[in-house]
This record gives C-alpha cells, structure tokens and sequence, in this order.
C-alpha cells in the first residue's frame, strides 16, 4: 500500500497487551492495517485472534487490564466543506479530542443487539444524545422554525399577522448561511427529528413510532438496525462492524449485509467489517485482512484473496469453507490449535500449526511483504502463485 | 388505566399478607405466655381472677376469640392498651407516637440515600484508590457497629466533648428542647401530642411560624437520624458499589463510550439508572426495618416513637399492643413494596405495568 493511495486509517505495529494475573496477553503484535476511502474492507480470523481488539484500539476503547503498548493508529481527517485533510494520530490524543472522535469520525456496530442498546432509554433518545452530543444543529434548528412559521401562516386569516410572520420567516431564511447558536428546546426536537431521519435510513419500519420504543420492544434485527443508525448519525469518516451480523439468524443478516451494501453508497464511510465468517467477506467486502493469533497474516482485494490465497493459514481458511457438490465424512480443517497468547510462539506465531514450516519460522518473526501487486502478506514460505 | 389497576391489584394481593401476619401474631400471642397473666400484679386477690378472665373473654375458645379479635379490628377497634399507663385504646396510641417514628425513620432515610447513592458511585468509580478504600471502610462499620454503642460514642463527641471544648453541640435527646418551646410558644405543656398539629415536630413548628423552634428541631434529629440511619446508609453505599461495579461491565456502557460521551454522563446518565433498580429494592426494605429497629436510638435519644412503646409492650406481653404494632409494621412493609414496585416500573421500561 504505497502512500499515495487516498488512506482514511493506517494502523502500524500496533501493540496491544492485557496485563492479567495470569500474565501478559499479547493480544495483538505489531498489527499493520490500511483502510483506503471509500472501501469496504473486511478483517476476518478466528475467535480471539484479536478482530475485536483491534477495533477497540482505534477507537482507544480498551480497558484495564489492557494497555495499547506500541504503534501508530493515524486517522486521515477530510473537512468535508474545504476538501483539505488532516492527518491525526489517534495513539497521541488527548482523552478530551478522542472524545470528538468517538461517535463522530469513527463509529462503531457491536456484535450482540441484545446486549448493547441501553435498556432504559427510548431508541430516539440514544440516537439523539450522539446528534446533539457531536452536532451543532443551528441550521435543523432554524429549518424547524421555519417550517412552523410557514404552517402558521397558512393557518392565520389576517393578513397582518402573515405579513409579519413572512418577515420573521426571511430574517430566519437569511441566517441559515450562518447559523447562531441554537436554544435548548429545539435543539433536543431537532435532534430527534434527525434520529427519525437516520432510523428512516437504515429502512426501520415506521420510524416515529421506533424512536419512541425501547430496545426490549424491538426484535434483533431491528435493534441491530438502531445501532448502525446510531452509528451512522453523525456521518462518520470509518464504520467499524465489529461481528455486526454474527448475533443475527440468518435472514436477518442478510438483511443487514444488504442494508450495509445499500448505504455505502449514501453514506461515503470507509467501512471495516470484522467478521470470522468469510462468507459475509465475499458479499461485502473488497479489501480484506487476515488476522492470526494477534498479527497481520495476509491484506489483499477480496478477489484476489479467494483466487490466490498465499499464506498457508489463509489457504487453510478457505479450503475449510464445505462446498455444496462436495459429499465429504469430515470437514477440512487446520490442524492444531489457536495458540496461548500469553506465551506466543516463537518467529512467525502460525508455525507450530503450518505443513510448510521451515527453521526460520520458529526463529525469525516475518515481515509483510508485496508478494503480487496488491497482495501483502507474512510468511517465509509464501504458498501458491507468487 | 393501567397504572391505577396495578396499584389496585397490589392492595388486594396485600389483603391475604396482612390478613395472615396478624393470624400468625395473634396465635403466636397465645403460645408464649398466659395472656391473665397481664392483669395480674401482686395485689390481686386469687378469688378476682376469674372475674378477670371473664371480663376479657379468655374463656371463650380460641377461635371465637380469634373471631371476635377479627371483628374489633374490622371496626377500627385495635383493641386497648393496659401496660403504658392510662388504659389507652391501642389505635390512639399510634396516631401519638408514629408521626414522631415516621420522622426519625425519614431522616435515617434521607441520610442514607443521600449519602449513600453517591458514596457507592464514588466507592464504584475510583475502585481501589484511597477514596474506595475509605468508603469501604465507612461502610463496613456501619454494618458491624453495634447501634448503642454508636449513638453512645455520638453522643460522648458531638454532645458532651463539644460542649466542654465550649464549640457548638449537638442536644442530647428529645425531639425538640421543650422550655424553648414553652417559651417562644408562651404554653405551659411544651411539646406533646396536646400542642401539636401534625405530630411532625418539623412540620409543627413551621405551622406555628417558628423558624428558630425548627431549627432546634432540625438540630434534635441529627444525632438519632444519623445513628439510625447508618446501617442502612453503609448498605446503601456496598449495594449501590457492586450494582454499579456490575453495570459498568455491561455492553451499554461500551456503547455508550463509543458515543464519544464523556465519563460523567457515561456514569451518571448510562450507568446510573440501570445500577439504581437493585439499591432501590434495598432501601424499600429497609425503611420497613428503620420503623422498627428505632427500638435502641429511641431509648438511647429519649425519642417518643413506636419502637420504645412496642419494646415495653412485649416486656410486659400486652397482646393488643403487640398485635396493633406488628399489624402497622406490616402495613408499613406491604407499602414500601408497593412503592418500590412502583420506582421499578420509572427506573426500567422492561418491567412497566401492563
């Protein structure tokens, strides 16, 4: 990934370590990450190999035990109106700006819809606090006032009185540019007209009355739908998936996939969909990453990945997904299992579990490398047509 | 209306709790002792006892007693009082002495949620700093002290240590210092059910327009409202601690993070209300417990509530005291429960009425 590719998050030799007392979880090691705008990029790996750790680290969400050691986590931060960017890195805020971050440039799906809604607050108001919360609102506000001075002029039969609210409405039409600050009031009604909006957006059925409900009156499908809608309030720069579909049944997820594919296009986030299903990688995704034991094993397009998997643990993967016409006693699977990070393998951390390991890979920890164009991985014995 | 059904259904699920604390209390009554024996000192010639015991149906059988015990309370009739003096019916002695109870139980109350909701968020927020291990400290003596002991240290400090240090003190008993009364008030009888409007002593001596009377009142209720209410106050305070320890794990307060909320709305807006149904449970239950365990703070700070009345009442085995008293303990518990029933149904949509 050269550096003149249009990068919205590059994440380098990221180091994340859980201090617990059974001794230090080295949960992530050195992970490399680079999500292009615009793209759709999936990170995929099993259970525990750090998906959802890695999320967390860009949104510095971790907490104790846990400490992000190491690494460089730099946000690309484009002003939407003047067009300029502005390179951050996320590691080196203070608390106080990565709360403008938060919700804001980088929102975040959670995996379980049952769990993450808060379960006394109305779905309107959870999407609302983060609008209000991130969103200066000055210009909804007046909109507001104006709509209702507009109906009040339809209503009013002296023409006095409409001469004046006409006046009112111009006086209000001209600040629009430059919105003053809003008052309280309106600010809270502007908020929730625009969690009705986002509810609408993530094709909610009969929005009002969902804004107005609470996460237990929702199925799960729906309250997954409020979250991404919450997610995407504030028009992120990055949405981070993290298994947003894995809680769900089946239809439901596809359901959801498809609404993600759909609002890709309105939306303009980079989207980061963390799964350990390659499957939902192949509908969604055209970058994808794969994730072993805490490091970066494999970064290529989704094609290429499925045509010319090249690392021994990716081949794996994929010759484990069963095949419709295949008649098979058992499954494919990779051999061993995932290892404890607490004491890692030495070199290169998929080794002890790798048909082609050499002495090397016990000894020496490979780098990611441009094996094809396009195609980054790290393994000393690069499998397939390299 | 839903709200008015679910209150309406509860009082009549509260009729068969009542109904069977009293069937209990009153057997109960009989079982322990002779109930003669009350009537009886050492002045009683042998010949007037049955006499006695004809007069207050005890030869009657026991379940035409028990009848009869139904009947009169069904009537407003709790029976009467013989052993606090005057023969008084059970019922007006508890119109007197529960207003001063009520009180005292109100302030103990108002120490421990007051003190101790945000003592527990704070225990729960800097777990494991100084401020946490001093809070827990605070609220392990407040279970493990005895309350006697306690309201006799308050009292060594705050009334006659002050007092010889020559700084301000705390009075040492009584609701309220009775030749102030008598003096600002021009009466001779100072402060007693005759004088008073409400029976609240607070709430009497603003009627009257006495800032300064309510003052001395206020003044009155800190030591026995803090002694009284400690035990409570430290439960409060490790309920409200663990609540919030638990709710700050759940998934919404990662959410809520994500939101880019800062930590004092994540811990006061997310994390709060969730935390608050647990400790709510436990401060309904014990004000049903405060109402009752004013025994040693009423005898120790002289105050003329319930609990001093009801301890004499069980020394002395007066059957319709005891029974009067247990029978309002159990209307005062049903009550609490229906309104902490209630505060569930405002702190969580999940269990609302329907």
């Amino acid at each position: 990934m050269s550096s003149s590719e249009d990068l919205v998050l590059s994440v380098k030799g990221l180091t994340t370590n859980f201090y617990t007392y059974e001794g230090i979880v080295k949960a992530l090691d050195s992970v490399e990450l680079s999500l292009r705008r615009g793209d759709t990029m999936g990170i995929v790996g099993e259970t525990g190999c750090g998906k959802s750790v890695t999320a967390k680290c860009i949104l510095r969400l971790i907490e104790p035990p846990g400490r992000i050691d190491g690494g460089q986590i730099l946000f690309s931060d484009r002003d939407p109106k003047t067009g300029e960017t502005n390179e951050i890195d996320i590691l080196q805020l203070a608390p106080e700006e990565m709360l403008t971050i938060r919700g804001n440039k980088i929102a975040i799906v959670f995996q379980d819809p049952a769990t993450y809604p808060n379960p006394v607050f109305r779905i309107g108001a959870q999407i609302a606090e983060v609008v209000s919360l991130h969103q200066d609102l000055g210009r909804e506000v007046l909109e507001i006032r104006i709509r209702e001075l507009e109906d009040s002029v339809k209503n009013s039969s002296s023409a006095e009185h409409q001469a004046k609210v006409r006046e009112q409405i111009e006086h209000y039409v001209s600040m629009l540019e430059n919105p003053p600050k809003p008052d309280k009031k309106y600010a809270r009604k502007a908020a929730w007209a625009k969690a009705v909006d986002m509810l609408r957006l993530v094709r909610m059925p009969s929005p009002e009355q969902v804004a107005n409900q609470y996460p237990h009156e929702l199925s799960g499908g729906m309250r997954q739908r409020a979250l991404i809608a919450m997610a995407l309030a504030c028009n992120p720069s990055i949405l981070i998936c993290d298994e947003a579909t894995t809680a769900l049944d089946v239809t439901v997820q596809a359901q959801v996939l498809n609404l993600l594919n759909e609002l890709k296009k309105d939306i303009g986030a980079s989207i980061m969909i963390i799964t350990h299903d390659l499957g939902v990688v192949a509908e969604t995704c055209n970058w994808v990453m794969v994730m072993y034991a805490g490091t970066t094993v494999e970064s290529t397009s989704t094609k290429e990945l499925f045509e010319h998997p090249v690392h021994p643990y990716t081949i794996g993967l994929i010759t484990a997904i069963p095949k419709l016409h295949e008649n098979k006693e058992r499954l494919d699977q990779i051999q061993g299992t995932v290892p404890n990070l607490i004491n890692p393998p030495t070199g290169c951390r998929f080794h002890p579990r790798c048909a082609f390991a050499t002495e090397i890979c016990s000894r020496e920890r490979p780098s990611l490398e441009e094996v094809r164009p396009g195609h980054y991985v790290a393994c000393h014995n690069p499998q397939g047509n390299v | 209306m839903k709200l008015r059904d679910f209150i309406l259904r509860r009082i009549i699920l509260a009729v068969p709790v009542v109904f069977g604390v009293l069937t209990i209390t009153w057997f109960l009554s009989y079982v322990v002792g002779n109930p003669v024996a009350m009537f009886i000192t050492e002045r009683t010639s042998p010949a007037a006892i049955p006499g006695i015991i004809r007069e207050h149906g005890f030869d009657q059988p026991l379940v035409i007693q028990y009848f009869l015990y139904l009947r009169s309370l069904l009537i407003g009739d709790w029976g009467t009082s013989y052993s606090t003096g005057g023969d008084r019916p059970v019922l007006e002695i508890i119109a007197r002495k529960f207003p001063a109870t009520i009180e005292l139980a109100i302030v103990a109350m108002i120490f421990a949620v007051v003190l101790g909701i945000p003592l527990g968020i704070l225990s729960a927020t800097r777990k494991d700093k100084p401020a946490d291990h001093v809070t827990r400290v605070f609220s392990l003596a407040g279970v493990s002290m005895p309350i006697f002991w306690f309201a006799l240290m308050l009292k060594y400090v705050f009334f006659y240590q002050f007092s010889v240090w020559g700084l301000p003190y705390l009075p040492n008993g009584d609701r309220i210092d009775n030749e102030l009364w008598k003096a600002v008030l021009n009466n001779g009888v100072g402060y007693d059910y005759t004088t008073s409007i409400t029976g609240f002593v607070l709430v009497d001596s603003l009627l009257y327009g006495q800032p300064f009377l309510f003052w001395n009142a206020v003044l009155h209720l800190i030591m026995p409202g803090f002694c009284l209410g400690y035990l409570t106050l430290a439960i409060v305070t490790r309920m409200m601690r663990s609540s919030m320890l638990e709710v700050m794990k759940e998934d919404y307060i990662t959410l809520a993070r994500s939101k880019g909320l800062t930590e004092r709305i994540v811990v006061y807006r997310h994390a709060l209300r969730n935390a608050l149904i647990p400790t709510v449970t436990v401060i309904g239950l014990a004000f049903g417990g405060l109402m009752t365990g004013a025994v040693l703070t009423e005898t120790i700070f002289n105050w003329p509530g319930l609990g001093r009345w009801a301890t004499g009442a069980i020394l002395a085995s007066d059957m319709a005291a005891i029974n009067g008293f247990v029978l309002l303990v159990a209307l005062v518990f049903v009550s609490a429960n229906l309104i902490v029933d209630l505060a569930y149904g405002t702190l969580d949509p999940r269990i609302r009425f329907g």
